[in-house]
C-alpha cells in the first residue's frame, strides 16, 4: 500500500548534488537501458487500455437508449475481453521486466559496494560499524532499486489519469472542472493523515523499542529469576511492558484504521454531488447519459494516484538517500597508498621504522620519530599500557593504515611499494580475539593457504601437545565452528588461528595476545604452537602472557608511543624501571611464585 | 491478579484458558473472549460492503429517472444526499471493521505474550538450560507480531473482501436471477487460482526469505572478520563468495516477481467484467431489465476489484501467522518438567557432596559425563579442570538437578539428589554461571535479587565480602547505580562480583562457580582471589576454573577428559602422579 509507506524515513543530509545524485543513479541503469524502454511502452500501452476500460462502457450505455444490436453486444463483449487480457498480460510482462531490471541493477550495486566496502583499509572500520556498512549493502541498495518501481507505477496511475482527465475535458468541461475540483480535497485528507500517521508511527516506533528491550531482558534473565526463585518479581516487570506496548499499539492501530473510511465517505459525498451534477448537465442535454456515467465511474480512477501521490515524495527520498549511503560507500577515499606494485619474493623478514610519524585520521599522534629495527628471525615482545602504541605497530607493519611520515623498510624495501596482496600473503596475524568465519576448522585452517592437503594439516595439529586438543573437537578438523566460531571456545579458536598461520608458513608473524582466560591445558597446547611458529618467522608480539615475554629474544617497552626500555626480561627486571613497575601490574598474577603466595594473602 | 507459588514452578491464576491441542483451535480460544469484537469486526465488514453495494443501486435508479421522457429531475436531489448519507455511514462502519480487528490483533499480541512467558516462567531449569536464548526471543517478539498482523491486516482484508464477493450474490437477483452467474463463476476460479497461487508462491518466499538471511549472515560476517580477510589477503575469495549469494537472492527475487506476475486474479476480474456486461445487456435487449438494472449490475460487478488485489497478500499474511501461532504453540507445549517430589527432603542442607558411578548425555548422544564416582566433605572446596567441552559445566548442574543423571547416583548429605524437594535442593545450592545476567536495575536490586527484604547494611556487607563495594562506590549514584542493558555496562570481573555478593545474601550451603573471568592486572586479580576465597568460606565449594591459584589450594582437584576422571586427588598428589597436570605448573 504506497498510502503507507516509508512513514519512518528519516531525513538525511545531502552529500551529493541532484545533478550528481542523478548522474550516478542512470549510470547504474545504464546496462539495463533495453529492459527500461520495453517496460515503458508496456507501462504507457497499459495506461491507455486502463483508461479505456471506463471509456468503452460508458460509450456502450449510450447504445442502451435503443435496442442493441447483437453485433454490438458480442463487440462489447470482446472488447472488454481484451481490454482484461491485455491489462493482464502487459502486467506481467512489464512486472517481468522491471523485476529483472531491479535484480539486476542491486546485485551489480551490491558487488561494487561489497568490493568497495572489502577494498577499503582499516581506518574505514573504525569510523563506520560493520553494521551500517551490512545495512548499506543489504537493504539501501534494495531500497535504492525499488525507486524503479516506485517511479514507474507513479508514471503508470499518472498517465492513465491523464489520459481520462483529457477525454472527460474533451467530453464536458463544466463537469470535468467539477471533478478536477474534488482532488485537492482528497489530497489534503490524505496528507493530513499522512502527516498524523507518521507522527503516531515515530513515537509508536521509539515506544517500541523500548517495549522490545525490556522483553528481551524479561527473556534473558528467566533462567536466573528461577535460580533465585523471582519469578513474581520478574514477571512483573514483563507486564508492565507487554501493556505498554498494547497500549501504545492501540492508539497509533487507531489513528491507521481511520484513514480509508474517511477517505471512502468523502468519495461517497461526491458521488453524490457528481449525480446531482450529472443528472441535471444530461437534462440539459450538455452531455450523453454515457458521459454521465463515465464521471461518475472516473473519480476512482482518479482516487488511488490521488492517494499515492502523497507517499511519493517520501518514498523517493527514501530511496535517493539510500543511494546516497551506498554511493558514500563506494566513493571513500582510500587511506592506504600504494606507491607502486611491486612483486614481493619470500622475505627474510627484518623489519626497519625510520623515524616514523603515525596518527589515526586527524587525531593526535600515535608514534612520534619511531626507530625501531627489528632483525630477520627475532622474536620482539611489545609491552606497555593500554595506549602506549603497541598494536598501532603491528598493524602498521601488516599496512593497515597509513602513516604520515618517516619510512617503514621490509627487508630493506619500502613498504609503499609492494604488491599489497602478494606482502600480505607472507604475514600471520592473529589478533587478541581471534576471528573464524563458519564452516569447518579444516576451511578456517586453509583461509589463508587454500590447497594445502588434509593429511599436511594433521601432521601439523599432531605436532601441537600429541593432537590432544583434536579430542575436544567433535567431529576433529571438520567440526563445524558456528557463526564467528562461537562454538568453540576462545582457547580452540586460539588454537585454530595459530594453526592457520603454521599451515600458512609466513615470513613475519604478528600476534596480539589474548587476554580471555583459557584453560591451563589449553593454555599449554598454545604455547606449542607458539613456539612452532616462533622459530621461523620474524615475529612481534604483543604480549599480556608472562611465558610469552619471557620467550621472547627482546622485549621493547613502550610508553606514549616512544621506546623507554629495551633488554631482556631478567635484564630489565633487574633495572627495576618501567618493566618492573609493568611487571607488578601485569605480569605478576601470573608468576609460580603468585600462585603459591595466594594462601597466604586472602587469609590476611 | 492473585498468585499461587508452586514449588520450583510459577503460575498465575488467569481466568481464560486456552486450547492447546492444535495452532487453529488455540488461536481460536484465544480470540474467543473477544467475541464482540469479532461481531464488531463482521458486522462492520458485512456493513461496509453492503453499502458500498448501494451506491450502484442508487445511481441506476437515478440512471433510470433520467431515461424517462421527460426526465424526472426531482429524485436526483433525494438520491445524492442518500448516497453521501451512506457512504458516510460506511465510513463509521468501514471504522469499526478496520479498528475492531487492529484491536483484536492487540489483544491477542498482549495475551499470547503473557500466556508464553507464564508458560517460560513455569518452565524448568533443564529447559531454560537447552533452550538458545535467542530463540525464544525471536518466538516472544517477532512470531507473536506475526500473529497480530494475521488479524490485522491479514482477517481484516480476508473477511473486509469477502464481503466483497458476496455482495453481488444478494443484490444481483434482484434485477434478474440468472445475473448470479457471473459472480457464482467469479468465486470458483478466484478459490481456485487463490490456492494454487498460495502453493506455489511459499516455497518462493521462503527461498527469498532464505537466501537474503544467509547473504546477510555472511556478509556481516566477512565485514567483522575484515582483519583476518586483508590480513589473509582473501579480498577476491570474499567478494566471489559474496556475489554468488547476491546473485542467489538476485533469482529468487525474480522468480517471486515472475510468479506475483502471473497471478491469474486480474484476468479473472476483466472476464467477470466482460461477461457479466454481455450477459446484462443480452437481458436488455429482450427488454427483461431495465438500463438502470444494466449499471447497477456493471457496478456490483466492480465491487470484485478489492478482494482480487486483497487476495494478492492477505492470505498469505494468514498462512505466515499460522506458521509462527504453530512455533510459538510448540515453545508453550515442550514439556521438560523434572519431578517436583513435593514430598520429598527439606532438611537443611549440610553439604557433603557424593558422586555414584554418575552418567550423563543429552537426548540420545554421547555421554558428556561417564562414570564419575567422587566423595565431597562439608566445607571442602572442590576445583574441576579440564580442557573445552570435558563435561565440567553438565557435571557442576547435576548437583542441583538442572539435569538428571543418566545412570548412577548424586548423594546431597547423603540422599540422592532426587529424594530431595526440588524447592529445597535448589533453594540451598547456589550456581553462579559462566554469564552473569544482569537486569536493567539499580545494582542493590540487583545484589538483593535472591533476598528481595534485605536491608541496605546487609547489602553493603555483603559487596564488601565480594569486593565490589570499592568498585561500586566510584559510580556517581553508587548503589543506586542501573546496572544491565539499559545501563552502565560492568566488565566480566565486576559482574562476576556482584554475583558472588547475591550468593552471600542467600548463603547457600553449597556454591557452585563456574568461573572464567580474567584479570587484567594484578590488583584487580587480587580482589577476585579475596572474593572467591571469602565466598567459599564455610560452604560446600565448587569452582570450574582456569586460575592456577584455586587449583593449587583447592581440598580436591577433579581433571576430566571426555567426561571421565583423568585424576583426582590434591595438588601434592597429583603434581605426583599425572604428567598432564604437573606440566602446566611448570613456568
Amino acid at each position: 500500500m504506497g498510502f503507507f509507506a516509508g512513514l519512518n524515513d528519516e531525513k538525511y543530509d545531502r552529500q551529493y548534488t541532484d545533478r550528481e545524485l542523478t548522474r550516478r543513479i542512470l549510470d547504474f541503469f545504464r546496462t539495463q537501458v533495453k529492459r527500461l524502454v520495453y517496460s515503458s511502452i508496456t507501462i504507457i500501452i497499459l495506461a491507455f487500455i486502463g483508461a479505456a476500460l471506463p471509456v468503452v462502457v460508458s460509450r456502450m450505455m449510450d447504445l442502451l437508449k435503443e435496442r442493441p444490436t447483437l453485433q454490438a453486444i458480442a463487440l462489447v463483449g470482446v472488447t472488454l475481453m481484451a481490454v482484461g487480457v491485455g491489462l493482464w498480460g502487459l502486467n506481467w510482462l512489464r512486472r517481468s521486466l522491471i523485476v529483472r531490471a531491479v535484480g539486476d541493477v542491486v546485485l551489480d550495486l551490491r558487488t561494487r559496494a561489497f568490493r568497495a566496502a572489502a577494498e577499503h583499509d582499516l581506518s574505514f572500520y573504525d569510523q563506520f560499524s560493520s553494521g551500517r556498512i551490512v545495512s548499506r549493502i543489504t537493504s539501501d541498495t534494495n531500497d535504492f532499486g525499488q525507486l524503479v518501481v516506485i517511479v514507474t507505477d507513479v508514471i503508470s496511475q499518472m498517465m492513465q489519469a491523464l489520459i481520462l482527465g483529457v477525454v472527460l475535458f474533451r467530453t464536458e468541461w463544466h463537469l470535468a472542472l467539477l471533478l478536477m475540483a474534488f482532488l485537492p480535497f482528497i489530497f489534503g485528507v490524505a496528507a493530513g493523515f499522512r502527516a498524523l500517521a507518521r507522527r503516531v508511527t515515530k513515537r509508536g516506533m521509539k515506544a517500541m523499542a523500548d517495549v522490545n528491550a525490556a522483553i528481551k531482558e524479561t527473556i534473558s534473565g528467566i533462567s536466573i529469576a528461577k535460580n533465585f526463585r523471582q519469578e513474581e518479581s520478574i514477571f512483573k516487570s514483563f507486564d508492565e511492558s507487554n501493556q505498554q506496548s498494547y497500549q501504545v499499539n492501540v492508539r497509533r492501530g487507531f489513528v491507521l484504521a481511520l484513514v480509508f473510511p474517511t477517505l471512502n465517505a468523502l468519495s461517497g459525498i461526491f458521488v453524490g454531488v457528481l449525480i446531482y451534477a450529472g443528472g441535471m448537465s444530461a437534462k440539459q442535454g450538455l452531455v450523453s447519459i454515457g458521459a454521465w456515467y463515465l464521471f461518475i465511474m472516473s473519480l476512482d480512477q482518479f482516487f488511488f494516484p490521488v492517494l499515492n501521490l502523497t507517499a511519493f515524495w517520501a518514498q523517493i527520498q527514501g530511496g535517493l538517500s539510500a543511494a546516497e549511503r551506498v554511493f558514500a560507500l563506494i566513493d571513500a577515499d582510500p587511506n592506504v597508498l600504494q606507491t607502486e606494485k611491486l612483486d614481493v619474493p619470500r622475505l627474510k623478514g627484518e623489519i626497519n621504522f625510520e623515524k616514523f610519524d603515525f596518527s589515526y585520521s586527524d587525531k593526535e599522534p600515535i608514534l612520534t620519530n619511531f626507530n625501531l629495527v627489528i632483525q630477520p628471525g627475532e622474536t620482539l615482545a611489545l609491552v606497555g599500557h593500554t595506549g602506549a602504541g603497541k598494536s598501532s605497530i603491528a598493524k602498521l607493519i601488516a599496512r593497515f593504515y597509513e602513516f604520515q611520515k618517516g619510512n617503514l623498510r621490509i627487508d630493506g624495501r619500502d613498504i609503499r611499494t609492494f604488491d599489497l596482496g602478494q606482502y600480505r600473503r607472507q604475514l600471520g596475524i592473529v589478533s587478541q580475539v581471534p576471528f573464524l568465519f563458519s564452516g569447518t576448522v579444516i576451511e578456517n585452517i586453509r583461509y589463508a593457504a587454500p590447497g594445502v592437503p588434509e593429511e599436511e594439516m594433521l601432521k601439523l595439529a599432531k605436532k601441537i601437545g600429541d593432537g590432544e586438543w583434536l579430542e575436544t573437537l567433535p567431529d576433529g578438523l571438520h567440526t563445524e565452528v558456528g557463526e564467528r566460531g562461537n562454538r568453540l571456545s576462545m582457547g580452540q579458536r586460539q588454537l585454530v588461528a595459530l594453526m592457520r598461520v603454521l599451515v600458512q608458513n609466513p615470513a613475519i608473524f604478528i600476534l596480539d595476545e589474548a587476554t580471555a582466560s583459557i584453560d591451563p591445558f589449553t593454555e599449554w597446547q598454545i604455547q606449542q604452537a607458539l613456539n612452532l611458529i616462533l622459530k621461523n618467522t620474524t615475529s612481534i608480539l604483543i604480549a599480556h602472557r608472562l611465558s610469552t615475554v619471557k620467550a621472547a629474544d627482546r622485549i621493547v617497552v613502550m610508553q606514549k608511543g616512544a621506546i623507554i626500555e629495551q633488554g631482556s626480561h631478567d635484564g630489565l627486571l633487574a633495572q627495576g624501571g618501567h618493566y618492573a613497575e609493568l611487571y607488578n601490574t601485569y605480569f605478576r598474577h601470573q608468576s609460580l611464585s603468585y600462585i603459591e603466595q595466594v594462601k597466604e594473602m586472602v587469609g590476611k | 491478579m492473585s498468585s499461587i507459588s508452586l514449588p520450583a514452578e510459577f503460575t498465575l491464576n488467569r481466568k481464560n484458558t486456552y486450547n492447546h491441542t492444535s495452532a487453529v483451535k488455540w488461536i481460536v480460544s484465544h480470540a474467543r473472549p473477544y467475541g464482540w469484537i469479532m461481531v464488531m469486526l463482521v458486522a462492520g465488514a458485512v456493513g461496509n460492503a453492503a453499502l458500498a453495494a448501494y451506491v450502484p443501486v442508487l445511481t441506476g435508479n437515478a440512471f433510470n429517472a433520467m431515461v424517462k421522457i421527460p426526465p424526472d429531475t426531482s429524485v436526483l436531489i433525494p438520491l445524492a444526499i442518500i448516497i453521501g448519507i451512506s457512504q458516510i455511514i460506511r465510513g463509521v462502519l468501514q471504522l469499526g471493521r478496520n479498528f475492531g480487528a487492529e484491536l483484536l490483533a492487540q489483544y491477542l499480541e498482549r495475551d499470547i505474550r503473557d500466556e508464553l512467558y507464564l508458560s517460560l516462567l513455569g518452565k524448568s531449569m533443564t529447559f531454560h538450560n537447552l533452550q538458545p536464548v535467542g530463540d525464544t526471543m525471536a518466538r516472544a517478539t517477532n512470531d507473536v507480531r506475526e500473529v497480530n498482523f494475521m488479524f490485522n491486516p491479514g482477517v481484516n482484508l480476508v473477511v473486509g473482501s469477502f464481503m466483497f464477493i458476496v455482495m453481488p450474490f444478494f443484490a444481483a437477483p434482484r434485477y434478474h436471477p440468472s445475473l448470479l452467474i457471473t459472480p457464482a463463476i467469479f468465486t470458483i476460479f478466484y478459490f481456485i487460482a487463490l490456492v494454487r497461487y498460495l502453493k506455489t508462491l511459499s516455497p518462493i518466499t521462503d527461498e527469498v526469505r532464505a537466501t537474503f538471511g544467509d547473504m546477510n549472515m555472511h556478509l556481516s560476517e566477512s565485514l567483522d572478520g575484515v582483519e583476518v580477510m586483508k590480513g589473509a589477503a582473501q579480498e577476491g575469495a570474499e567478494v566471489d563468495r559474496f556475489v554468488g549469494n547476491a546473485r542467489r537472492v538476485r533469482e529468487a527475487f525474480v522468480r517471486q516477481g515472475d510468479l506475483e506476475g502471473r497471478y491469474i486474479s486480474m484476468l479473472l476480474l476483466g472476464a467477470a467484467y466482460a461477461g457479466g456486461l454481455v450477459h446484462a445487456l443480452l437481458l436488455f435487449r429482450a427488454g427483461t431489465i431495465d438500463l438502470g438494472a444494466v449499471i447497477a449490475y456493471f457496478g456490483l460487478l466492480r465491487l470484485l476489484e478489492f478482494p482480487t488485489f486483497a487476495s494478492t497478500w492477505a492470505y498469505s499474511q494468514i498462512s505466515s501467522g499460522m506458521s509462527s501461532a504453530r512455533r510459538i504453540l510448540e515453545l508453550i507445549n515442550s514439556e521438560t518438567q523434572l519431578d517436583q517430589n513435593a514430598s520429598g527432603l527439606t532438611s537443611t542442607m549440610r553439604g557433603e557432596v557424593e558422586f555414584r558411578g554418575v552418567s550423563f548425555a543429552y537426548h540420545g548422544s554421547e555421554p558428556v559425563v561417564d562414570n564419575i564416582s567422587f566423595k565431597i566433605k562439608q566445607g571442602q572446596t572442590v576445583a574441576i579442570v579440564s580442557q573445552t567441552g570435558a563435561g565440567k559445566t553438565s557435571l557442576a548442574k547435576l548437583i542441583n538437578r538442572t539435569y538428571d543423571v543418566t545412570a548412577g547416583q548424586v548423594l546431597i548429605d547423603g540422599v540422592d539428589a532426587r529424594e530431595w524437594n526440588l524447592a529445597a535442593l535448589r533453594s540451598q545450592i547456589s550456581i553462579i554461571e559462566q554469564d552473569i545476567f544482569l537486569f536493567s536495575r539499580s545494582l542493590s536490586n540487583n545484589i538483593s535479587f535472591g533476598k528481595p527484604d534485605a536491608t541496605k547494611d546487609e547489602i553493603i556487607a555483603a559487596s564488601v565480602a565480594s569486593q565490589a563495594h570499592e568498585f561500586i562506590q566510584e559510580f556517581d549514584q553508587q548503589y543506586d547505580t542501573v546496572a544491565g542493558e539499559r545501563g552502565v555496562t560492568l566488565s566480566g570481573g565486576q559482574r562476576q562480583r556482584i554475583a558472588l555478593a547475591r550468593a552471600f545474601l542467600t548463603d547457600p550451603r553449597i556454591l557452585v562457580l563456574d568461573d572464567s573471568t580474567s584479570a587484567i592486572d594484578s590488583a584487580t586479580e587480587d580482589k577476585i582471589q579475596r572474593a572467591i576465597s571469602n565466598a567459599a568460606r564455610g560452604r560446600t565449594t565448587f569452582i570450574i576454573t582456569h586460575r592456577l591459584s584455586q587449583i593449587r589450594w583447592a581440598d580436591m582437584i577433579i581433571v576430566l577428559r571426555k567426561g571421565r576422571i583423568a585424576a583426582i586427588g590434591t595438588h601434592d598428589d597429583l603434581m605426583k602422579t599425572s604428567e598432564a597436570y604437573s606440566r602446566i605448573f611448570r613456568e
